[in-house]
């Protein structure tokens, strides 16, 4: 099972709305961080600089866990970031919504150069007056089902949301669905595993 | 960043292309990849290169942390037509130094890493 191909997943969004903290949430080694002091007022101590790594392995299938930067100066990092990835989970803070509009301008800058499935994930739900899913959903002009909200702090809450991702990946790529196989039960959830090569 | 220490920063620069007179070009970037001081002599856009030389130290760091290396001190890119050496400038600055292929190196590294040690000190 543990030499399924591993599936690559990215995790982008505007500065604070919690990528790096989705990856250490859901990480099963020791995340590759690389925060460093923020010399600005960006509302909190550090900003990640290049990428964050982890893994994690979810009924036998790798995931390789791929988180940008989210200052715009950093946008060769969505780029390189992005290559060859199967699923995207961008991230908005629900108590941000002055940042939605830079939330849709790194959707596109990404979605216009890959084809790749993705969640929007709408961040501390755990904290009082944020933004609902499906209010945001509208404002994306999304289905409500490509939207899900998350406390990335919490690893069950990133977990389901990785679980919905790789329904969407399956759902969106005819070429990786028929290397499914077989079903498994995960917190609830039904999800398939890849087939062994 | 007060001006006296915009001044000295670019003071630094000047003394090691001085130095070096083959250097295509000097900046000195925060760890977070803003521009604090340039003396580039193309027309390279001064944000980027800042954003990116964050991005390879930053990198290189934990490259080093992983494979035992201890602290970076310096990382470097090299092309066919030139190369690029990034510097730790303390904790809190990176010194860019672009120079053509064929350079001494040992002499870049011993002014650099002096003029690396000059910046860390400014910040
Ligand atoms: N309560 C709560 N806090 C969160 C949540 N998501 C992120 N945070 C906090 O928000 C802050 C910013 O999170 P980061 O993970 O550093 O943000 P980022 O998206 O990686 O930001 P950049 O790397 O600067 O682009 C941290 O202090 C987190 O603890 C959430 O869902 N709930
Ligand atoms: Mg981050």
């Amino acid at each position: 099972m543990n030499e399924s191909k591993p599936l690559k997943v990215v995790i982008s969004g505007p500065v604070g709305a919690g990528k790096t903290t989705f990856v250490q949430s859901l990480s099963e080694i020791p995340v590759v961080n690389t925060d460093e002091t923020a010399s600005e007022d960006i509302g909190k101590a550090t900003t990640t600089v290049a990428l964050d790594f982890g893994m994690l392995t979810l009924d036998g299938i790798p995931i390789h866990l791929f988180g940008t930067p989210g200052q715009d100066r950093f946008d060769f990092m969505w780029e390189i970031l992005c290559e060859g990835a199967l699923g995207l989970m961008l991230l908005v803070a629900g108590d941000r919504p002055q940042d939605f509009p830079h939330a849709r301008r790194i959707l596109e800058f990404i979605t216009s150069r890959i084809a790749v499935p993705f969640l929007l994930g709408v961040t501390r739900q755990d904290l009082p007056r944020v933004w609902e899913p499906e209010d945001v959903a509208e404002y994306f002009d999304l289905a409500p089902e490509q939207v899900i909200g998350i406390n990335a702090t919490s690893s069950t809450s990133s977990l389901l949301a990785t679980v919905r991702l790789l329904e969407l990946v399956e759902a969106y790529d005819p070429f990786y669905a028929e290397n499914l196989q077989g079903h498994y039960d995960f917190g609830g959830t039904v999800i398939k595993s890849v087939k062994k090569t | 960043m007060s001006v006296g220490k915009q001044e000295a920063l670019q003071n630094a620069l000047k003394s090691l292309r001085i130095a070096i007179p083959e250097v295509r070009g000097a900046l000195v970037a925060s760890t977070d990849g803003l521009p604090m001081a340039q003396n580039l002599s193309g027309n390279e856009d001064p944000n980027r290169v800042a954003a990116m030389a964050a991005t390879a130290l930053g990198l290189g760091k934990r490259i080093s942390d992983t494979l035992n290396g201890g602290t970076l001190t310096e990382t470097s890119v090299s092309g066919t037509e030139g190369q690029i050496f990034l510097y730790a400038a303390g904790n809190k600055g990176v010194l860019v130094v672009v120079t053509p292929a064929n350079v001494n190196i040992g002499l870049v590294h011993l002014e650099a890493r002096d003029a690396a040690r000059s910046i860390a000190n400014i910040l």
